[in-house]
């Protein structure tokens, strides 16, 4: 267990845990912006898995992977679209229908994938590109400029979610509205644009997670193969207090916790610790985080759909 | 309720129940094919019917493939459909789901009603009780409840560490790092004999190889399976294996390393053809005839059957496409005729 | 800025002169006949309402006059049914919230439109163009607050955030946007329904500034003083019409009342003589801590006798909250003794105070005196379901529920639907109305009533005065914690005012002025 500790272990573990983040930190943005609007979508498991299945089936039959990626993102697109008319327009329960949009995905993309592929077979997904000069340097490149170009967007995303947030017209607008939409409404704001938009983007976010998935990270579909990541990523925004380094900073946490657990796995020849106990690390560190981290941030009008004349 | 709660309502129980009939209609529906145009003029022996219950898809490259492809195979050797029936529910994962659905194969008239999945049996006991008359099989499981007092059920268990053994035997010979990863799911049931026998394999024919297990906890989760995997390879692995259904995770990575798999339960060759280097087959309709055969006999159970791979109910299948030596297969088929002639035990 | 050079082209049409901010002014908006309906109301019926630039003009009617509609048909927030509204001679229509704000007419809504999660710049800046395309001008944006804060007097800090302002900065804030909008009418809607006497006055320095830079001014409210003291006009509603419209210098109170209530008002209660009996509440030495762990009463200590209205007086924060809550069971007493009717219920329950024969009518009336989501009749029988005639072993008798809320339904007047409408769909009166029913009807020994006429219009305040009176007469000992210096003096046969958690001084009635309690309550002790 002392090799835990070498030089080459630890690197594998920060390498492992940036790759694995990478599907969480998609979703769990989308989410983000979602939530901070006032629209909590618990679909977000249904969307990712029509994504996976879309960019599968596109790289399959055209090997164009930006296409695939461009056509998980769309059907992302339009899944977030109805979500949003369920909520927005309908003001349905938003958990339920969350529900509803998961069974939905889940659903189509086994019914699409019996119909039209039926078995899998394995694609090339998306390589690692070494950075140049950067990923040259000793560990440092290793770790985090090896990656395909799925992972080095999902963090590129990072600091753009917060400029967007913090520092644009329309994060304003957004926070706003996640918070006090009939304030926002009494300056003109559209509430109802604003929770389309960010509900809507929160699709596309999905179905590039879900498409991570089978262009970068696996390379196959399988019938519900996202198995509950898109409902970790609803509770990584609660978790990363709703905003986007909190939520990166959870991503981080779990998959590394995760990359560790395997590890330990690895190095442990004489099953010294049970792999149940290693397997819990994650769900174990997620709950303490949870039961004692302050959730002071969460949007106020969070799940409360807006009607003008309602109050 | 206000109008636009009435309305609020039915999108919320449309968007649901399209959600499940999707669900419902991805899965083949359990109903019989429309016998053969010929069946009804062939004046045969009268057709047998099997009703099979299973966790996963009947297509999932593994364990519920496994039983359809042997009945499948079992039927065309009778003459199709008019001898041999087979209605199935599959991806049946809760057990309280499948319970129901065994209740029901059983109260319609099925000659055989098989739980295709370990975590079935205590379902099975209660109902196999109520329907005295109706042979029922579970898998994989060496318990026939005989002792319980019932006289309907069987039971079937591969010897998954002989296969295990054999794909060990040729993983030692052909890794040049001298490591191994097992991508393992469930500490349980065959897929820790596979592992167990696999394990074995590779330290008695390669005393340098070490050999790393993970288990991912669970059947299901297939990106946990494709992190194993890369962690394998990080650790230096060049040749992996694994269990479950949840393996296609972890070939994908494989392929994408361009290592050699070794696969088990069903042939998964066709998931990655130029990465699994060969896989343990589960061939389950050796069993399935004897289990015809006795039905028609008029027993109904009490039998606990093995496949092995002197029996045939395991098989090695080698994938032409992933180049293995000759030294490598000649050692594997001496660890196979050893563990036939039980000269060699594949477990620990 | 969009909107800015619009409003520029407009002005050099019109010639007209520029407000300090740089806006043109609204010489006149009128609203001819405005008809708006809701499903089963009709909510203003033909109403006819104006102003003019430089202008004051007080809308006045009780809690459901129509005035909020009317109020948010210019808003653009409701579209109106029927008529026209007229800016400057020209009719318009607005569309939406926008549409109104662009138009230059901006509103303070009585449930303040801030986002508390953000700062006052950033609440100014919300919805606005930026000077830098898609990203925020937050600098620019608090350069502006803070020169238009010193022009119009409103002390604000762009950079602090609206959850640590207090409630006359919230609305300082509220008016700083509308300003920042270039608002020329500024409609506000119960602006001092939440504020201390101090910051009414602050506030009315600021709209009387901005009245004679040019702004016009509608001021909505209920209360008559007030309306008195800072309006030209008003224009008086009542069930969804104007009833008058008049200057307002030459109008009395009692004349204003009468057209508000459609009767006669009495301001002046007739009591019964002053006839104290047995002490029944006594206070000994209290102390009790406050949220934040200061003593929040201190030492306090006093006597309510039979047939006594004890008021006491303060401005809010105290004590007289901390005050309240520990003699309910609310709030934990650290020392000293509360003894009624010759009971210790120092640190009793709430439900053995009510079975010593003691009654609440707490201050905050949504949340510790009624359940919001409960009907009318269930919330009548809150505490008293347990027993006779409501209930027989642990079943409810619903015919007994039914009779009895009916009668406390007429008897109290309370205007509701049915016995089984939800309390929250009911006027802020009216819930009191019910709490009060609820609480006399168990013929209290000792009455606690806080803020018992705060946000109650004066027709349902008038009623539960009386009511309060008929208890007194009855011979309940009645502590009233007020703020309202007029309802102290109406009612109280003694005051206490309370300053900085102490009493400062037990005053008779007959002794006391309000010059002499305002004083007292600043901390002087004459």
């Amino acid at each position: 267990m002392s090799e835990l500790f070498s030089l080459t272990v630890l690197t594998g573990i920060a390498y492992s845990g940036i790759r694995l983040a990478t599907p969480y930190l998609f979703a769990a943005l989308g989410e983000m912006f979602a939530q901070r609007s006032g629209v909590v979508n618990l679909g977000v498991e249904g969307i990712m898995l029509m994504g996976a299945f879309t960019a599968f089936a596109m790289a399959t039959w055209t090997g164009n992977l930006w296409f695939a990626l461009f056509c998980a993102a769309f059907i992302g697109l339009l899944m977030g679209l109805a979500m949003s008319f369920i909520s927005v327009n309908m003001q349905a329960e938003q958990g339920i229908s969350g529900i509803g949009m998961h069974l939905f995905g889940l659903g189509l993309s086994s019914l699409l994938f019996t119909k039209f592929l039926g078995s899998t077979k394995a694609i090339t997904g998306f390589q690692p590109i070494k950075i140049p000069l950067l990923g040259d340097i000793p560990v440092i490149g290793e770790i985090f400029f090896n990656h395909n170009i799925l992972v080095y967007l999902a963090f590129l995303l990072v600091p753009i979610a917060v400029w967007v947030l913090n520092k644009t017209t329309l994060g304003l607008k957004i926070r706003a509205v996640g918070v006090k939409p009939e304030a926002a409404d009494s300056l003109g704001v559209s509430v109802s644009k604003i929770r389309y938009l960010c509900v809507s983007f929160g699709g596309v976010m999905a179905g590039i997670a879900g498409a991570s998935l089978t262009l970068a990270l696996i390379n196959l579909f399988q019938e519900n193969m996202t198995s509950g990541i898109g409902f970790i990523a609803v509770a990584l925004v609660y978790f990363g207090g709703w905003t986007p380094v909190g939520v990166t900073l959870g991503a981080l946490l779990f998959s590394l916790v995760n990359a560790l657990q395997l590890w330990i796995q690895v190095l442990d020849k004489d099953k010294v610790i049970p792999s149940d106990f290693a397997l819990m690390m994650p769900y174990v560190l997620t709950i303490a985080v949870l039961a004692f981290g302050k959730r002071t941030n969460q949007p106020a009008a969070l799940t409360k759909p807006f009607d003008r004349g309602s109050h | 309720m206000s109008k636009i709660n009435r309305r609020k309502f039915l999108t919320i129980a449309g968007t649901l129940s399209a959600g499940a009939a999707l669900t419902a209609c991805a899965t083949p529906a359990p109903t019989a094919a429309p016998a053969a145009p010929g069946a009804a003029a062939k004046p045969a022996a009268k057709q047998f019917k099997i009703a099979m219950v299973c966790p996963s898809l009947v297509n999932d490259a593994a364990f519920s493939q496994s039983m359809y492809d042997a009945i499948m195979s079992v039927q065309k050797e009778m003459g199709g459909e008019s001898a041999l029936m087979l209605k199935y529910s599959d991806n049946v994962f809760q057990v309280p789901n499948a319970a129901a659905a065994i209740r029901d194969y059983a109260g319609q008239g099925f000659d055989l009603v098989i739980a295709h999945g370990t975590q079935y049996g205590n379902s099975l006991q209660e109902i196999a009780k109520d329907f005295p008359n109706v042979a029922f099989a579970w898998g994989t499981a060496t318990d026939n409840f005989e002792s319980k007092g019932l006289k309907n059920v069987f039971a079937y268990n591969p010897k998954a560490e002989e296969g295990g053994y054999v794909l060990g035997v040729l993983a030692a010979k052909m890794t040049k790092s001298n490591v191994v990863g097992v991508c393992g799911p469930v500490e349980a049931g065959d897929a820790k004999t596979f592992v167990d026998g696999f394990k074995k394999g590779v330290t008695d024919t390669n005393k340098a190889a070490k050999v790393n297990v993970t288990y991912t906890g669970n059947f299901s989760d297939v990106s946990l399976m494709a992190a194993a995997a890369e962690t394998h390879t990080k650790a230096g692995a060049d040749i992996l294996t694994g269990s479950s259904q949840s393996v296609v995770g972890a070939i994908g990575i494989a392929k994408d390393k361009k290592i050699v798999w070794f696969g088990t339960q069903s042939n998964q060759a066709n998931l990655a053809p130029e990465t699994v280097g060969a896989s343990q087959v589960y061939d389950w309709s050796g069993i399935v005839k004897e289990m015809i055969s006795m039905i028609n006999s008029g027993k109904k159970g009490t039998v606990s059957f093995e496949s092995t791979l002197k029996n045939g109910g395991l098989k090695i299948v080698y994938n032409d496409k992933v180049a293995i030596s000759a030294d490598a297969k000649a050692a594997a088929a001496a660890a196979t005729k050893d563990i036939a002639d039980g000269k060699l035990k594949a477990l620990p | 800025m969009a909107h800015g050079s619009k409003l520029m082209a407009l002005n050099s049409q019109r010639m007209s002169i520029l407000l300090p901010t740089g806006q043109p002014r609204i010489e006149s908006m009128r609203m001819i006949n405005i008809t708006k309906r809701f499903p089963g109301v009709l909510a203003n019926d033909k109403v006819n309402f104006d102003v003019k630039a430089g202008e004051i003009h007080a809308l006045l009617g009780e809690n459901g006059a129509g005035k909020s509609t009317l109020m948010r048909q210019l808003g653009g927030l409701y579209r109106p049914d029927g008529g026209e509204i007229h800016l400057d001679g020209k009719p318009v229509q607005f569309k939406s919230p926008a549409d109104s704000i662009q138009r230059g007419i901006g509103m303070i809504h009585q449930h303040f439109m801030l986002v508390p999660t953000l700062t006052v710049a950033e609440n100014v800046a919300l919805g606005l163009p930026s000077s830098r395309g898609l990203q925020l001008d937050l600098d620019k944006v608090s350069q502006k607050i803070e020169k238009l804060a010193q022009r119009y007097g409103l002390k604000i800090h762009p950079d602090a955030y609206v959850w640590q302002l207090s409630v006359g900065e919230q609305q300082r804030v509220e008016i700083m946007k509308a300003l920042y909008r270039g608002a020329a009418l500024l409609a506000l809607d119960e602006p001092t329904a939440v504020l201390t006497p101090q910051e009414v006055d602050d506030l009315f320095k600021v709209l009387r500034g901005m009245a004679a830079d040019g702004h016009a001014l509608i001021f909505i409210s209920h209360k008559l003083h007030e309306i008195i003291d800072i309006s030209h006009r008003v224009t008086v509603m009542r069930d969804s019409k104007v009833v008058a419209t008049h200057p307002t210098a030459g109008s009395t109170k009692t004349q204003l009342a009468r057209e508000m209530v459609g009767r006669e008002v009495i301001l002046q209660y007739d009591k019964t003589p002053y006839k104290p009996g047995a002490a029944m509440l006594r206070i000994e030495d209290l102390v009790v801590m406050g949220d934040r762990g200061q003593k929040a009463v201190h030492d306090v200590s006093l006597i309510v006798r039979e047939g006594e209205i004890f008021g006491i007086a303060g401005v809010s924060g105290n004590g007289q909250r901390e005050l309240a809550e520990a003699l309910t069971g609310l709030r934990p007493v650290q020392t000293g003794r509360v003894v009624v009717a010759g009971q210790e219920l120092t640190h009793a329950k709430p439900a053995q105070r009510i079975a010593a024969g003691q009654s609440a009518i707490p201050e905050e009336r949504m949340r510790e005196g009624v359940v919001k989501e409960f009907s009318v009749s269930e919330n009548l029988i809150l505490q008293d379901h347990g027993h006779e005639p409501y209930s027989r072993n642990i079943f409810l008798n619903f015919d007994a529920i039914a009779k009895e809320s009916k009668r406390l339904i007429d008897e109290f007047r309370v205007k509701t639907p049915s016995a089984e409408t939800p309390i929250k769909n009911l006027s802020g009166g009216n819930i009191q109305k019910v709490i009060m029913a609820r609480e006399i009807n168990r013929k209290p020994r000792v009455l606690i009533c806080a803020q018992p006429t705060r946000g109650v219009d004066i027709g349902a305040s008038e009623y539960i005065h009386q009511r309060l009176l008929e208890q007194r007469s009855a011979g309940t000992a009645t502590l009233l914690i007020s703020e309202d210096l007029d309802e102290l003096l109406a009612l109280s046969d003694r005051i206490a005012v309370m300053f900085d958690g102490k009493i400062m001084s037990i005053i008779d009635r007959d002794k006391a002025t309000v010059e002499r309690l305002g004083l007292l309550m600043a901390g002087v002790k004459a």
